[in-house]
Protein backbone atom coordinates (compact mmCIF):
# COMPACT_ATOMS: atom_id res chain seq x y z
CA UNK A 1 0.00 0.00 0.00
CA UNK A 2 1.38 3.38 -0.99
CA UNK A 3 -0.94 6.34 -1.13
CA UNK A 4 -0.29 8.83 -3.86
CA UNK A 5 -1.92 11.50 -5.96
CA UNK A 6 -2.21 12.25 -9.63
CA UNK A 7 -2.65 15.88 -10.66
CA UNK A 8 -3.99 16.56 -14.13
CA UNK A 9 -2.60 19.92 -15.17
CA UNK A 10 -4.92 20.09 -18.16
CA UNK A 11 -7.94 19.99 -15.88
CA UNK A 12 -6.80 22.41 -13.17
CA UNK A 13 -8.58 25.75 -13.51
CA UNK A 14 -6.66 27.52 -10.74
CA UNK A 15 -9.71 28.18 -8.57
CA UNK A 16 -7.82 27.51 -5.30
CA UNK A 17 -10.78 25.52 -3.97
CA UNK A 18 -8.28 22.84 -2.87
CA UNK A 19 -6.30 25.48 -0.98
CA UNK A 20 -9.38 26.64 0.89
CA UNK A 21 -10.66 23.11 1.52
CA UNK A 22 -7.29 22.12 2.98
CA UNK A 23 -7.18 25.15 5.24
CA UNK A 24 -10.70 24.47 6.39
CA UNK A 25 -10.06 20.76 6.98
CA UNK A 26 -6.90 21.35 8.96
CA UNK A 27 -7.80 24.64 10.60
CA UNK A 28 -4.72 26.42 9.32
CA UNK A 29 -4.23 30.02 10.32
CA UNK A 30 -3.37 33.00 8.10
CA UNK A 31 -0.46 32.33 5.76
CA UNK A 32 -0.36 28.59 6.46
CA UNK A 33 -1.11 26.49 3.40
CA UNK A 34 -0.37 22.79 3.08
CA UNK A 35 -1.36 22.98 -0.56
CA UNK A 36 -1.80 25.79 -3.02
CA UNK A 37 -2.00 26.40 -6.75
CA UNK A 38 0.87 28.25 -8.39
CA UNK A 39 0.54 30.35 -11.53
CA UNK A 40 3.01 29.80 -14.32
CA UNK A 41 2.93 32.28 -17.18
CA UNK A 42 4.82 31.74 -20.41
CA UNK A 43 5.12 33.13 -23.88
CA UNK A 44 5.15 36.65 -25.23
CA UNK A 45 2.26 38.93 -26.08
CA UNK A 46 -0.06 38.13 -27.80
CA UNK A 47 0.72 34.42 -27.40
CA UNK A 48 0.65 34.24 -23.63
CA UNK A 49 -0.55 31.26 -21.64
CA UNK A 50 -1.12 30.68 -17.98
CA UNK A 51 -0.85 27.25 -16.44
CA UNK A 52 -1.79 26.26 -12.94
CA UNK A 53 0.44 24.02 -10.89
CA UNK A 54 -1.08 22.61 -7.69
CA UNK A 55 1.67 21.83 -5.16
CA UNK A 56 1.71 19.97 -1.86
CA UNK A 57 3.97 17.63 0.10
CA UNK A 58 5.06 14.84 -2.24
CA UNK A 59 5.19 12.15 0.47
CA UNK A 60 8.41 10.89 -1.09
CA UNK A 61 9.41 7.26 -0.80
CA UNK A 62 13.00 8.40 -0.24
CA UNK A 63 12.14 11.55 1.71
CA UNK A 64 15.10 13.93 2.31
CA UNK A 65 13.11 15.64 5.07
CA UNK A 66 12.92 12.38 7.00
CA UNK A 67 16.62 11.69 6.46
CA UNK A 68 17.81 15.07 7.76
CA UNK A 69 15.40 15.31 10.70
CA UNK A 70 17.56 15.04 13.84
CA UNK A 71 14.73 14.32 16.26
CA UNK A 72 12.79 11.66 14.38
CA UNK A 73 9.78 13.99 14.32
CA UNK A 74 9.39 13.36 10.60
CA UNK A 75 8.47 9.74 10.07
CA UNK A 76 7.02 7.50 7.43
CA UNK A 77 3.98 5.28 7.81
CA UNK A 78 3.62 1.88 6.18
CA UNK A 79 1.03 3.31 3.80
CA UNK A 80 3.61 5.79 2.45
CA UNK A 81 2.46 8.88 4.30
CA UNK A 82 5.27 11.13 5.57
CA UNK A 83 4.07 12.80 8.76
CA UNK A 84 5.42 15.10 11.48
CA UNK A 85 5.08 14.32 15.17
CA UNK A 86 4.43 17.80 16.55
CA UNK A 87 5.62 16.87 20.02
CA UNK A 88 9.05 15.81 18.79
CA UNK A 89 9.84 18.68 16.40
CA UNK A 90 12.30 21.22 17.83
CA UNK A 91 11.96 23.71 14.96
CA UNK A 92 15.48 23.44 13.49
CA UNK A 93 14.02 23.68 9.95
CA UNK A 94 16.51 21.22 8.46
CA UNK A 95 13.55 19.57 6.73
CA UNK A 96 12.48 22.93 5.34
CA UNK A 97 15.77 23.43 3.50
CA UNK A 98 16.04 19.76 2.54
CA UNK A 99 12.62 19.51 0.87
CA UNK A 100 13.21 19.99 -2.88
CA UNK A 101 9.56 20.96 -3.29
CA UNK A 102 9.68 23.72 -0.68
CA UNK A 103 6.46 22.40 0.79
CA UNK A 104 7.12 22.68 4.49
CA UNK A 105 5.77 25.48 6.63
CA UNK A 106 7.44 26.85 9.72
CA UNK A 107 4.94 28.20 12.24
CA UNK A 108 6.70 31.17 13.79
CA UNK A 109 6.33 31.58 17.51
CA UNK A 110 3.08 33.39 18.18
CA UNK A 111 1.74 32.78 14.68
CA UNK A 112 -1.19 30.60 15.72
CA UNK A 113 -2.21 33.00 18.45
CA UNK A 114 -3.67 35.30 15.80
CA UNK A 115 -6.82 34.33 13.89
CA UNK A 116 -8.28 35.68 10.69
CA UNK A 117 -10.11 38.40 12.56
CA UNK A 118 -7.34 39.62 14.84
CA UNK A 119 -6.48 38.39 18.30
CA UNK A 120 -10.00 37.38 19.15
CA UNK A 121 -10.53 33.95 17.65
CA UNK A 122 -13.71 32.44 16.32
CA UNK A 123 -14.97 29.29 18.09
CA UNK A 124 -13.80 27.28 15.04
CA UNK A 125 -10.31 28.76 15.27
CA UNK A 126 -10.14 28.08 18.98
CA UNK A 127 -10.87 24.39 18.42
CA UNK A 128 -8.70 23.93 15.34
CA UNK A 129 -5.68 26.00 16.40
CA UNK A 130 -5.37 23.81 19.48
CA UNK A 131 -4.32 20.98 17.13
CA UNK A 132 -1.24 22.99 16.07
CA UNK A 133 1.90 24.11 17.85
CA UNK A 134 3.97 27.16 17.06
CA UNK A 135 7.75 27.01 16.72
CA UNK A 136 7.61 23.80 14.70
CA UNK A 137 7.40 22.73 11.07
CA UNK A 138 4.17 21.41 9.58
CA UNK A 139 3.11 20.08 6.20
CA UNK A 140 0.41 18.28 4.24
CA UNK A 141 -0.64 15.05 5.94
CA UNK A 142 -2.50 13.58 2.97
CA UNK A 143 -5.45 13.95 5.35
CA UNK A 144 -4.19 11.05 7.46
CA UNK A 145 -7.05 11.61 9.92
CA UNK A 146 -9.57 11.06 7.12
CA UNK A 147 -7.76 7.96 5.89
CA UNK A 148 -7.67 6.59 9.42
CA UNK A 149 -11.45 7.11 9.60
CA UNK A 150 -11.89 4.99 6.48
CA UNK A 151 -12.48 7.81 4.00
CA UNK A 152 -10.92 7.28 0.59
CA UNK A 153 -10.25 10.88 -0.48
CA UNK A 154 -8.32 13.77 0.88
CA UNK A 155 -10.13 17.04 1.42
CA UNK A 156 -8.53 18.73 -1.60
CA UNK A 157 -9.44 15.80 -3.89
CA UNK A 158 -13.03 15.77 -2.67
CA UNK A 159 -13.38 19.50 -3.26
CA UNK A 160 -11.71 19.87 -6.66
CA UNK A 161 -14.51 20.87 -9.07
CA UNK A 162 -12.50 19.94 -12.17
CA UNK A 163 -11.51 16.46 -10.97
CA UNK A 164 -7.89 17.50 -11.44
CA UNK A 165 -6.72 15.64 -8.35
CA UNK A 166 -7.04 11.90 -8.00
CA UNK A 167 -6.01 10.04 -4.85
CA UNK A 168 -5.34 6.33 -4.52
CA UNK A 169 -2.97 3.42 -4.02
CA UNK A 170 0.09 3.55 -6.28
CA UNK A 171 0.96 -0.05 -5.44
CA UNK A 172 -2.38 -1.31 -6.78
CA UNK A 173 -1.92 -1.63 -10.53
CA UNK A 174 -5.68 -1.45 -11.10
CA UNK A 175 -6.29 1.70 -9.05
CA UNK A 176 -7.38 4.82 -10.92
CA UNK A 177 -4.08 6.60 -10.15
CA UNK A 178 -2.01 3.71 -11.49
CA UNK A 179 -4.10 3.45 -14.64
CA UNK A 180 -3.82 7.19 -15.29
CA UNK A 181 -0.04 7.15 -14.79
CA UNK A 182 0.21 4.19 -17.17
CA UNK A 183 -2.01 5.59 -19.84
CA UNK A 184 -0.93 9.24 -19.79
CA UNK A 185 2.68 8.99 -18.64
CA UNK A 186 2.56 10.66 -15.25
CA UNK A 187 5.69 12.56 -14.34
CA UNK A 188 7.17 12.87 -10.89
CA UNK A 189 8.44 16.37 -10.08
CA UNK A 190 12.19 16.79 -9.64
CA UNK A 191 12.68 13.05 -9.97
CA UNK A 192 16.39 13.72 -10.63
CA UNK A 193 16.77 14.24 -6.88
CA UNK A 194 16.03 10.53 -6.33
CA UNK A 195 13.20 11.25 -3.91
CA UNK A 196 10.60 9.07 -5.66
CA UNK A 197 7.67 11.37 -4.87
CA UNK A 198 4.11 10.03 -4.56
CA UNK A 199 2.69 12.88 -6.62
CA UNK A 200 2.46 12.45 -10.38
CA UNK A 201 1.64 15.26 -12.81
CA UNK A 202 -0.16 14.69 -16.09
CA UNK A 203 0.56 17.36 -18.68
CA UNK B 1 7.62 28.12 -27.13
CA UNK B 2 10.41 28.55 -24.61
CA UNK B 3 9.81 29.16 -20.98
CA UNK B 4 11.71 31.60 -18.82
CA UNK B 5 11.40 30.79 -15.15
CA UNK B 6 11.77 33.78 -12.81
CA UNK B 7 13.08 34.08 -9.27
CA UNK B 8 9.85 34.71 -7.38
CA UNK B 9 8.81 36.17 -4.05
CA UNK B 10 5.02 35.90 -4.29
CA UNK B 11 3.37 32.92 -2.68
CA UNK B 12 1.22 31.81 -5.61
CA UNK B 13 3.69 32.08 -8.47
CA UNK B 14 5.83 29.26 -9.84
CA UNK B 15 9.55 29.83 -10.19
CA UNK B 16 12.88 29.73 -8.44
CA UNK B 17 12.51 30.55 -4.79
CA UNK B 18 15.11 31.72 -2.27
CA UNK B 19 15.28 29.88 1.03
CA UNK B 20 14.47 32.27 3.89
CA UNK B 21 14.74 30.13 7.00
CA UNK B 22 18.48 29.70 7.50
CA UNK B 23 20.23 33.05 7.73
CA UNK B 24 21.79 35.19 10.50
CA UNK B 25 21.61 32.93 13.55
CA UNK B 26 22.55 29.78 11.65
CA UNK B 27 25.46 31.67 10.06
CA UNK B 28 26.50 32.80 13.56
CA UNK B 29 26.34 29.22 14.83
CA UNK B 30 28.47 28.03 11.89
CA UNK B 31 30.92 30.89 12.49
CA UNK B 32 31.38 30.30 16.21
CA UNK B 33 31.53 26.55 15.71
CA UNK B 34 34.34 26.79 13.20
CA UNK B 35 36.36 29.49 14.97
CA UNK B 36 36.00 27.80 18.37
CA UNK B 37 36.86 24.31 17.20
CA UNK B 38 39.74 25.63 15.08
CA UNK B 39 41.15 27.49 18.07
CA UNK B 40 40.76 24.41 20.25
CA UNK B 41 42.56 22.16 17.76
CA UNK B 42 45.39 24.65 17.25
CA UNK B 43 45.74 25.19 21.01
CA UNK B 44 46.09 21.45 21.66
CA UNK B 45 49.04 21.28 19.27
CA UNK B 46 50.82 24.40 20.57
CA UNK B 47 49.93 23.59 23.47
CA UNK B 48 47.93 26.25 25.31
CA UNK B 49 45.37 25.41 27.97
CA UNK B 50 43.94 28.94 27.82
CA UNK B 51 43.45 28.61 24.06
CA UNK B 52 41.72 25.27 24.57
CA UNK B 53 39.43 26.81 27.19
CA UNK B 54 38.56 29.82 25.03
CA UNK B 55 37.91 27.50 22.07
CA UNK B 56 35.54 25.38 24.13
CA UNK B 57 33.73 28.46 25.45
CA UNK B 58 33.32 29.95 21.95
CA UNK B 59 31.71 26.70 20.78
CA UNK B 60 29.58 26.30 23.90
CA UNK B 61 28.34 29.86 24.29
CA UNK B 62 28.58 31.16 20.71
CA UNK B 63 27.51 28.16 18.69
CA UNK B 64 25.28 26.62 21.34
CA UNK B 65 23.69 29.98 22.11
CA UNK B 66 22.99 30.81 18.47
CA UNK B 67 21.39 27.42 17.89
CA UNK B 68 19.36 27.75 21.06
CA UNK B 69 18.06 31.17 20.02
CA UNK B 70 17.24 29.89 16.56
CA UNK B 71 15.23 26.80 17.49
CA UNK B 72 11.48 27.16 17.40
CA UNK B 73 11.23 24.96 20.49
CA UNK B 74 14.61 25.45 22.17
CA UNK B 75 13.90 23.33 25.23
CA UNK B 76 13.48 20.33 22.99
CA UNK B 77 17.12 20.64 21.81
CA UNK B 78 17.99 17.32 23.46
CA UNK B 79 15.66 15.56 21.02
CA UNK B 80 18.10 16.56 18.29
CA UNK B 81 20.42 13.73 19.33
CA UNK B 82 17.92 11.04 18.37
CA UNK B 83 18.94 10.23 14.80
CA UNK B 84 22.73 10.37 14.30
CA UNK B 85 22.40 7.46 11.85
CA UNK B 86 21.00 9.76 9.18
CA UNK B 87 21.03 13.39 10.32
CA UNK B 88 24.09 15.64 10.26
CA UNK B 89 22.45 17.94 12.81
CA UNK B 90 22.22 15.04 15.24
CA UNK B 91 25.85 14.11 14.54
CA UNK B 92 26.85 17.72 15.12
CA UNK B 93 25.04 17.88 18.46
CA UNK B 94 26.70 14.65 19.56
CA UNK B 95 30.13 15.91 18.44
CA UNK B 96 29.63 19.22 20.20
CA UNK B 97 28.44 17.57 23.41
CA UNK B 98 31.29 15.06 23.47
CA UNK B 99 33.82 17.78 22.64
CA UNK B 100 32.61 19.74 25.68
CA UNK B 101 32.71 16.75 28.02
CA UNK B 102 36.12 15.50 26.86
CA UNK B 103 37.59 19.00 26.52
CA UNK B 104 36.58 20.26 29.95
CA UNK B 105 37.52 16.91 31.53
CA UNK B 106 40.99 17.14 29.95
CA UNK B 107 41.40 20.71 31.16
CA UNK B 108 40.51 19.69 34.70
CA UNK B 109 43.41 17.19 34.74
CA UNK B 110 47.13 17.96 35.03
CA UNK B 111 49.01 17.64 31.74
CA UNK B 112 50.94 14.52 32.72
CA UNK B 113 48.01 12.47 34.00
CA UNK B 114 47.19 9.19 32.29
CA UNK B 115 43.74 10.31 31.06
CA UNK B 116 44.83 13.71 29.78
CA UNK B 117 46.12 12.57 26.40
CA UNK B 118 43.26 10.16 25.49
CA UNK B 119 40.65 12.77 26.47
CA UNK B 120 42.45 15.49 24.51
CA UNK B 121 42.77 13.34 21.39
CA UNK B 122 39.08 12.43 21.63
CA UNK B 123 38.14 16.11 22.07
CA UNK B 124 40.24 17.05 19.02
CA UNK B 125 38.44 14.42 16.91
CA UNK B 126 35.08 15.80 18.08
CA UNK B 127 36.24 19.37 17.43
CA UNK B 128 37.19 18.37 13.89
CA UNK B 129 33.67 16.99 13.37
CA UNK B 130 32.20 20.23 14.77
CA UNK B 131 34.36 22.18 12.30
CA UNK B 132 33.28 20.26 9.20
CA UNK B 133 29.78 18.92 9.86
CA UNK B 134 28.14 22.19 8.73
CA UNK B 135 29.54 21.47 5.30
CA UNK B 136 28.11 17.96 5.26
CA UNK B 137 24.82 19.30 6.57
CA UNK B 138 24.56 21.74 3.67
CA UNK B 139 25.73 19.12 1.19
CA UNK B 140 23.06 16.68 2.36
CA UNK B 141 20.31 19.04 1.22
CA UNK B 142 19.40 18.06 -2.35
CA UNK B 143 16.96 20.95 -2.60
CA UNK B 144 19.54 23.72 -2.89
CA UNK B 145 22.14 22.92 -5.56
CA UNK B 146 24.72 25.57 -4.63
CA UNK B 147 25.14 23.91 -1.24
CA UNK B 148 25.17 20.46 -2.72
CA UNK B 149 28.88 20.25 -3.49
CA UNK B 150 31.75 18.25 -2.06
CA UNK B 151 33.77 21.45 -1.66
CA UNK B 152 31.49 22.64 1.15
CA UNK B 153 32.99 20.45 3.94
CA UNK B 154 36.50 21.22 2.63
CA UNK B 155 35.76 24.93 2.76
CA UNK B 156 34.43 24.57 6.32
CA UNK B 157 37.59 22.73 7.38
CA UNK B 158 39.96 25.31 5.92
CA UNK B 159 37.95 28.24 7.31
CA UNK B 160 38.02 26.57 10.71
CA UNK B 161 41.80 26.14 10.62
CA UNK B 162 42.20 29.72 9.40
CA UNK B 163 39.93 31.06 12.17
CA UNK B 164 41.81 29.03 14.77
CA UNK B 165 45.22 30.18 13.54
CA UNK B 166 44.10 33.81 13.46
CA UNK B 167 42.77 33.59 17.00
CA UNK B 168 46.00 32.00 18.23
CA UNK B 169 48.05 34.78 16.62
CA UNK B 170 45.73 37.37 18.14
CA UNK B 171 45.93 35.87 21.63
CA UNK B 172 49.71 35.57 21.36
CA UNK B 173 50.19 39.18 20.30
CA UNK B 174 47.81 40.36 23.04
CA UNK B 175 49.94 38.53 25.59
CA UNK B 176 47.41 35.82 26.52
CA UNK B 177 49.49 33.00 25.08
CA UNK B 178 53.15 32.17 24.86
CA UNK B 179 54.45 30.24 21.90
CA UNK B 180 57.72 28.38 21.51
CA UNK B 181 60.18 29.85 19.02
CA UNK B 182 59.37 27.12 16.55
CA UNK B 183 55.66 27.96 16.50
CA UNK B 184 56.32 31.71 16.54
CA UNK B 185 58.10 31.22 13.21
CA UNK B 186 55.60 28.73 11.77
CA UNK B 187 52.25 30.32 12.59
CA UNK B 188 52.45 33.49 10.45
CA UNK B 189 53.46 31.33 7.47
CA UNK B 190 50.64 28.91 8.23
CA UNK B 191 48.22 31.84 8.30
CA UNK B 192 49.46 32.99 4.89
CA UNK B 193 49.17 29.48 3.49
CA UNK B 194 45.63 29.08 4.83
CA UNK B 195 44.56 32.45 3.43
CA UNK B 196 45.82 31.48 -0.03
CA UNK B 197 44.20 28.05 0.27
CA UNK B 198 40.86 29.57 1.31
CA UNK B 199 40.97 32.06 -1.54
CA UNK B 200 41.60 29.21 -3.98
CA UNK B 201 38.79 27.12 -2.50
CA UNK B 202 36.32 30.00 -2.76
CA UNK B 203 37.32 30.55 -6.40
CA UNK B 204 36.95 26.83 -7.14
CA UNK B 205 33.61 26.80 -5.36
CA UNK B 206 32.37 29.70 -7.49
CA UNK B 207 33.57 28.08 -10.73
CA UNK B 208 31.92 24.82 -9.73
CA UNK B 209 28.64 26.47 -8.78
CA UNK B 210 28.16 27.79 -12.33
CA UNK B 211 27.51 24.24 -13.44
CA UNK B 212 25.19 23.09 -10.66
CA UNK B 213 22.08 23.39 -12.78
CA UNK B 214 19.62 26.21 -13.25
CA UNK B 215 18.97 26.83 -9.54
CA UNK B 216 22.70 26.76 -8.81
CA UNK B 217 23.18 29.32 -11.57
CA UNK B 218 20.48 31.52 -10.00
CA UNK B 219 22.36 31.33 -6.70
CA UNK B 220 25.63 32.13 -8.44
CA UNK B 221 24.06 35.15 -10.14
CA UNK B 222 22.62 36.39 -6.84
CA UNK B 223 26.05 36.08 -5.25
CA UNK B 224 28.23 37.68 -7.91
CA UNK B 225 25.82 39.94 -9.82
CA UNK B 226 22.72 40.36 -7.71
CA UNK B 227 21.96 42.12 -4.43
CA UNK B 228 24.57 40.10 -2.51
CA UNK B 229 27.47 40.90 -4.83
CA UNK B 230 28.55 44.03 -2.92
CA UNK B 231 28.85 42.38 0.52
CA UNK B 232 30.31 39.27 -1.09
CA UNK B 233 33.12 41.01 -2.94
CA UNK B 234 33.74 43.69 -0.33
CA UNK B 235 33.35 41.83 2.97
CA UNK B 236 33.72 38.10 2.30
CA UNK B 237 36.45 38.32 -0.34
CA UNK B 238 37.90 41.85 -0.06
CA UNK B 239 38.11 42.30 3.70
CA UNK B 240 38.13 38.64 4.72
CA UNK B 241 40.71 37.24 2.35
CA UNK B 242 42.47 39.80 0.12
CA UNK B 243 42.97 42.56 2.72
CA UNK B 244 43.94 39.99 5.35
CA UNK B 245 46.40 38.35 2.98
CA UNK B 246 48.00 41.65 1.94
CA UNK B 247 48.22 42.85 5.54
CA UNK B 248 49.75 39.56 6.64
CA UNK B 249 52.37 39.76 3.89
CA UNK B 250 53.06 43.44 4.56
CA UNK B 251 53.22 43.15 8.34
CA UNK B 252 55.21 39.89 8.35
CA UNK B 253 55.87 37.77 11.42
CA UNK B 254 56.76 40.75 13.63
CA UNK B 255 53.51 42.69 13.21
CA UNK B 256 52.40 45.01 15.99
CA UNK B 257 49.53 44.06 18.28
CA UNK B 258 47.29 46.64 16.60
CA UNK B 259 47.99 45.26 13.13
CA UNK B 260 47.30 41.72 14.28
CA UNK B 261 44.04 42.88 15.89
CA UNK B 262 43.05 44.50 12.59
CA UNK B 263 43.91 41.33 10.64
CA UNK B 264 41.91 39.26 13.13
CA UNK B 265 38.82 41.46 12.86
CA UNK B 266 39.05 41.48 9.05
CA UNK B 267 39.46 37.72 8.93
CA UNK B 268 36.50 37.11 11.23
CA UNK B 269 34.28 39.52 9.27
CA UNK B 270 35.09 37.65 6.07
CA UNK B 271 34.56 34.31 7.76
CA UNK B 272 31.09 35.28 9.01
CA UNK B 273 29.93 36.86 5.78
CA UNK B 274 30.99 34.13 3.41
CA UNK B 275 28.78 31.56 5.12
CA UNK B 276 26.00 34.06 5.79
CA UNK B 277 25.87 34.96 2.10
CA UNK B 278 26.08 31.35 0.95
CA UNK B 279 23.04 30.63 3.13
CA UNK B 280 21.19 33.67 1.81
CA UNK B 281 21.68 32.78 -1.88
CA UNK B 282 20.28 29.27 -1.49
CA UNK B 283 17.67 28.84 -4.21
CA UNK B 284 15.09 26.06 -4.61
CA UNK B 285 14.40 24.63 -8.02
CA UNK B 286 10.93 25.21 -9.50
CA UNK B 287 8.74 22.17 -8.83
CA UNK B 288 7.79 21.69 -12.46
CA UNK B 289 10.89 22.87 -14.24
CA UNK B 290 10.15 20.37 -17.00
CA UNK B 291 6.79 21.90 -17.84
CA UNK B 292 6.69 23.14 -21.42
CA UNK B 293 3.53 24.94 -22.40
Amino acid sequence: MRYGMVIDLKRCVGCQACTVACKSENGNGPGIMYTKVLDQVSGEYPNVRKNFVPVLCNHCKNAPCQRVCPTGATYKREDGLVLVDHDKCMGCRACYVACPYNNRIYLKRGKIKVGYYGKEMTPYEEVKYAEHQDGIVEKCKFCSHRIDEGLTETSCVQTCPADARIFGDLDDSESKVSRLIRSRGGRQPLCEDDTDPSIYYLD
Amino acid sequence: MGISIPLVEKEFVAGFRQQKEWAGLIASAFFFGKVGSGLFIMSVFLPSRLGMLVGLLIVLVGKGGAHFLYLGRPWRFWRGMARPQSSWIARGIWAMGLMMVAGFAALSLPVGSSLYMPLTIFAVICAFVVAVYDGFLLTSSPAIPIWNTALMPVMCMFYSFLGGTTMVLFMTHMGFMELSEKFTAILPNLELGLLVANLLIVILFLIGSINTGSAGRESFDLLVKGPYAVPFFSLAIGVGLVFTLLMSIYAGPHASAGTVALITVADLIGHYFIFFLLLKVGVFKPVLGFLKI
